[in-house]
């Protein structure tokens, strides 16, 4: 059963269809890469995913529950808030530029969610959350600032804090597009051992061998629209469709392929 | 006039001059204990969409920024006993009416910082906040404040420095604070003296406040 079901999406910026006319699914542990050129609609998706942009039409139904629609006459219905504030902590979202909290230590930028919003002790967030920096390999930073770490180590944390509030889906919106090379390596180190555990998740990335290597599946969008879907063998060795292609062939993968 | 010089009519001096710091350090805290809140207020006000609600705040800001603080101060005291209709008049003592002047023309200075240090704050921290399950209440007061908060202190430090200062105009009312305690004294034995021990009082002040505003300053360094 998908845990997301998104049906002709659209979303408008000044007159622009940034996301014109998308439907996809996302199963249950399912790791979905959404590659495509900048201004493609990929962010924005995400965004209007994450409840974060109001989209202009179209549905949307998570774990079963319709929380956005489109009536006939073309008008988009959300939720009621007090239900959305409940989906909101589930569908967790870990930005491009970290986001952390400067004046949190890492461990409070981790607990207050969990503390303020689902209400637990603070004892019991700790708990989450030091187990959650020792998968990521930072229990020793638990008591750091965030300007004290490096992009990698803040990104790794930004992860932490969103899996802390146990999201059904992980939202990632180039997760290490912001990073110095070298950096990479240890945030997507992290995303490959969620997915090994199956988190649910939906990345948009530029990082296409790790797409290939850790997806089940890819979206290809250009101008707003989903051109292409498939697993990472037909997406990125038997492209059909042209501008597909075409996209591919700007990326040197190097002896991956 | 030499009498003034000997050390019983100095202290004297002093005593009176104190008394009028009383005044004014009156005048300044209950400012601050108002004005620092309501600017809040009347930030809230300026961001909000509706424009029933900013235009009016607007408003406000340009006539209290606008227009001379002495000014504002004799409206207040002399508007509710002469400029309302009949049956509506009432007196307001002059000090009230200085601490209303003074509250709402240095809100509206606050407000304007405020203002610039949450606009300061980047989206991602507010959508970071929301993807959270963050109320707009708790995003505001748990993660956008506090970071304001360290932003302004150096432009509130400067108002605080200036309202020091600007407490000697509630004078205009016939109030005795500190600068006309010193000017009285001044005519009275014939000598500049007392204005430049006033002028030492207002410095001490001053040098309090700057100390009191680095420390808060070193206690939000602990972030950046």
């Amino acid at each position: 059963m998908p845990i997301l079901e998104v049906k002709n999406l659209v979303k408008n910026f000044d007159g622009l269809e940034a996301v014109n006319d998308v439907s996809f699914t996302i199963s249950q542990g399912e790791v979905l890469a959404v590659i495509g050129p900048s201004g493609s609609g990929k962010s924005t998706l995400l965004r209007c995913l994450t409840l974060l942009e109001k989209i202009d039409r179209g549905t949307v139904v998570f774990a079963g529950k319709t929380i956005i629609e489109t009536t006939a006459k073309g008008q988009v219905r959300y939720a009621p808030e007090e239900e959305l504030r409940k989906i909101r902590p589930r569908l967790g979202m870990v930005f491009q530029s970290f986001n952390l909290f400067p004046h949190f230590s890492v461990l409070r930028n981790i607990t207050e969610a969990p503390v303020h919003v689902a209400g637990l002790t603070e004892e019991a967030a700790q708990a989450i959350a030091f187990e959650l920096l020792a998968k990521i390999g930072l229990s020793d930073k638990a008591h750091a600032y965030p300007y004290q770490l490096s992009g990698g180590q803040s990104q790794r944390v930004a992860i932490a804090r969103a899996l802390a509030m146990k999201p059904d889906i992980l939202f990632f919106d180039e997760p290490t597009s912001a990073l110095d090379p070298e950096l990479t390596g240890e945030v997507l180190k992290v995303i490959r051992t969620l997915a090994e555990e199956k988190m649910t998740m939906m990345v948009v990335t530029h990082e296409m061998g790790f797409a290939y290597e850790v997806a089940d599946r890819v979206l290809f969008m250009d101008k707003g629209q989903i051109i292409e879907e498939g697993n990472p063998e037909q997406i990125f060795r038997q492209p059909t469709n042209e501008r597909t292609k075409a996209f591919l062939k700007n990326f040197n993968y190097g002896s991956r392929f | 006039m030499l009498s003034f010089w000997d050390s019983a009519s100095f202290f004297q001096m002093l005593l009176l001059l104190c008394n009028g710091a009383l005044t004014t350090l009156q005048v300044f805290f209950l400012t601050l204990l108002f004005s620092l809140p309501l600017g809040l207020l009347i930030t809230l006000g300026r961001m909000s969409p509706i424009i029933l609600i900013n235009a009016p705040i607007r408003f406000f800001i340009l006539i209290m920024r606008g227009t001379p603080l002495i000014l504002q101060l004799i409206f207040f005291y002399f508007a509710p006993s002469s400029m309302l209709p009949e049956g509506l008049k009432f007196n307001l003592p002059r000090f009230t009416a200085a601490i209303v002047a003074f509250s709402l023309n240095y809100a509206a200075y606050f407000a304007e910082i405020y203002r610039g240090g949450i606009e300061s704050i980047p989206r991602g921290q507010y959508e970071a906040a929301a993807v959270l399950g963050f109320t707009r209440r708790q995003t505001f007061f748990r993660i956008i404040l506090p970071q304001v908060i360290k932003r302004i202190l150096p432009p509130i430090s400067n108002e605080v420095i200036t309202l020091v200062k600007d407490t000697a105009l509630v004078q205009i009312l016939g109030i005795s604070e500190l600068f006309r305690v010193a000017r009285n004294e001044a005519n009275r034995v014939f000598s500049t003296v007392p204005l430049f021990v006033a002028g030492f009082f207002y410095l001490i002040m001053n040098w309090v406040v700057t100390k009191v505003f680095e420390k808060a300053e070193k206690k939000l360094s602990y972030y950046r």
